[in-house]
């Protein structure tokens, strides 16, 4: 087995309550989490806003003191030494503000270059590379502010990449891309795992996961409450069937009905484009895909279309939770 | 510290100012605060002592009674311009972190593998050159307005204003930790301004002040570096600042101290709260 470049291990964090007495209890937001990850994995920590993920990779980037635990880059012990960490560590942190608006793409590269102790020469020469690789050089003399947000993703990945680090991080990488822009950059973070480098990555786009990751850690409530690759997680669902349908109009007492005749739970979201409700029911066996249109049908929905889909990572999500990521 | 981890923490600090000037040059704006403003902001001064010196001067004996001088115009530049150098620099080096703060950059620099006080050693360097060309500017633009002529020894004053740099910006080290903790600049930059404008003899003489008020004026470095600057303007030398020199040297080492002991103790204090990357 690869050798494990992150270690965690009972890493726990509680902010005390604003405005509260000594006496209140505190906000747990990492609640004792464990994972190691070895080398070349691409890792996904999923789950909903305020679910602990941020705040786990700010831990393990040193942003952040845990309560109690322990977190070890490439071996290095992160929250004694944090130095030492750092330097086995490239971090993208979430936002596009994390580089200086008022530099050049190049300058932004010098700088960073410089605080993470590369000579000028070894500086100059990764800087070319990189910004040659992420498709920048026309534009590396130009100010940040006049870059897209794809841009600037790009240039703080490649600042990230400017120490050839031996793990990457990013918190929410492609959040507020355009769908292109999400795809060239999910290939360039499989580029930089097939490298050989190890990828962690906080998300909550379930087929950002599904698609990138090796293994994929569910977050809810600060726990880890899944931990396995994205097959593994959906095999475990083999029992379930997922139906999709498309309604002109809904009533939540036909969710309460479907839920009696034997459903796990049901999702709904309006689709503004097509004006019908998109409903989404879990289904473990006791109810069959043709007993459950049956039923809406009786009840007096109008089907537009529906479907069976193979469970995916929200499903799983559902599953354990009982809730939408969303919510 | 290894010569490797030296080379590295010295590149990193070069870094910094070299990133804090250009983009202190990028906005056009800071030609107002270097080149405009010292011109126009002591004229609202200079007039009300016009006014009040009487039409032929004549309350002037009592003015310079307490002043040593009746060159009233001199000593309110003066008082202005170094008042002014203490306000840019708490924009400046005050607000420094608390910028990075909201910019969003903060984080991304503590992500370096280096102690953060060199971070912090690249803004000072930085905002003290930046302090030295404006003062240097200021200077030459009020002795072509308002005729200030230097009297003294050049080097008096040349000494004087390098040695009152660490004590003006160790305090801006202490407030930028303060603004850190506050999330809030303009309260706390009004509270210190007004405070050196009333004690530190910026526009009227210390004797004006009640006994106790001129007992904290005589602990504030600033009003070491007015006065000292008035005398040698007024024709002194070495020999007539060297009581200030000597307290500005001290007192601008202990600044100095506390300034990058605070910065110490925010900054653990913000990666226990995770506050760094807070708004």
């Amino acid at each position: 087995m690869s050798r494990a470049m992150v270690e965690v291990e009972e890493l726990r964090k509680e902010f005390p309550r604003r405005g509260k007495s000594r006496q209140d209890p505190p906000v747990v937001a990492v609640a004792g989490v464990s994972f190691e990850i070895p080398q070349g994995e691409i890792f996904g920590l999923l789950g909903p806003n305020g679910a602990g993920k941020t705040t786990t990779i700010k831990m393990i980037s040193t942003l952040l003191k845990p309560t109690s635990g322990s977190v070890r880059v490439a071996g290095k012990d992160a929250i004694r030494y944090p130095i030492q960490a750092l330097r086995h560590l490239g971090t993208v942190l979430s936002g596009e503000r994390s580089i200086y608006w008022k530099l050049t793409g190049r300058e932004n590269l010098e700088y960073f270059a410089a605080l993470y102790g590369l000579p000028a020469r070894v500086a100059r020469q990764r800087i070319n590379a990189l910004l040659d690789r992420f498709a920048l050089t026309k534009r590396a003399d130009e100010n940040v502010e006049r870059y897209s947000t794809g841009m600037r993703q790009r240039i703080c990945l490649a600042k990230a990449l400017l120490a050839e680090p031996d793990v990457l991080m990013l918190d929410e990488p492609t959040a507020g891309l355009d769908p292109q822009s999400a795809r060239n950059l999910r290939d360039l973070i499989r580029e930089v795992k097939s490298e050989g480098r190890t990828v962690l990555l906080t998300t909550h786009y379930m087929e950002e996961a599904d698609q990138l990751c090796d293994r994929v850690a569910i977050f809810d409530h600060g726990q880890i409450i899944a931990l396995n690759s994205p097959g593994a997680l959906k095999h475990d669902l083999d029992d379930l069937n997922v139906l999709e349908a498309d309604i002109a109009r809904w009533d939540d007492a036909w969710g309460a009905a479907l839920q009696e005749r034997g459903a796990v739970n049901y999702d709904l979201r309006f689709d503004e484009t097509a004006r019908v409700h998109r409903l989404t029911v879990h289904l473990n066996g006791h109810l069959t895909t043709g007993e459950a249109v049956t039923e809406l049908v009786n009840l007096g929905a109008d089907i537009r279309q529906f479907s069976l889909k193979s469970p995916s990572l929200e499903d799983v999500f559902i599953r354990l939770t009982g809730k939408s990521l969303r919510e | 510290m290894d010569e490797a981890s030296g080379m590295h923490y010295w590149r990193a600090v070069m870094a910094v100012a070299k990133r804090w000037l250009t983009t202190y040059i990028r906005y056009p704006t800071w030609v107002i605060s270097v080149l405009l403003w010292p011109v126009l902001f002591p004229f609202g001064y200079v007039f009300s002592m016009r006014a009040l010196a009487g039409p032929t001067g004549e309350a002037l004996s009592s003015f310079a009674q307490l002043a040593g001088t009746t060159d009233y115009v001199t000593f309110l530049v003066t008082g202005t311009t170094f008042w002014m150098w203490f306000n840019i620099m708490l924009w400046g080096l005050g607000g420094s972190f608390r910028m990075e703060q909201l910019r969003g950059t903060l984080e991304s620099n503590w992500l370096a593998p280096l102690p953060k006080t060199f971070l912090a050693v690249g803004v000072f360097l930085a905002e003290a050159l930046m302090g030295l060309v404006q003062l240097s500017m200021s200077m030459l633009t009020i002795a072509l307005v308002y005729g200030v002529r230097l009297a003294g020894s050049p080097w008096a004053l040349l000494s004087l204003i390098l040695i009152s740099i660490p004590s003006i910006y160790g305090t801006g080290l202490i407030f930028a930790s303060l603004v850190l903790v506050a999330k809030e600049i303009n309260g706390l930059i009004f509270f210190v301004r007004g405070l050196i404008t009333v004690f530190c003899g910026v526009t009227y003489p210390i004797a004006v002040l009640p006994g106790w008020m001129q007992s904290v004026s005589r602990v504030l470095p600033l009003s070491h570096s007015v006065s000292a600057v008035r005398a040698v303007l007024a024709g002194g030398g070495f020999g007539t600042i060297a009581g200030q020199l000597r307290y500005l040297a001290v007192s601008g080492a202990v600044l100095m101290a506390l300034g990058f002991l605070a910065y110490a103790i925010i900054q653990r204090r913000m990666l226990h709260a995770g506050t760094l990357g807070q708004h």
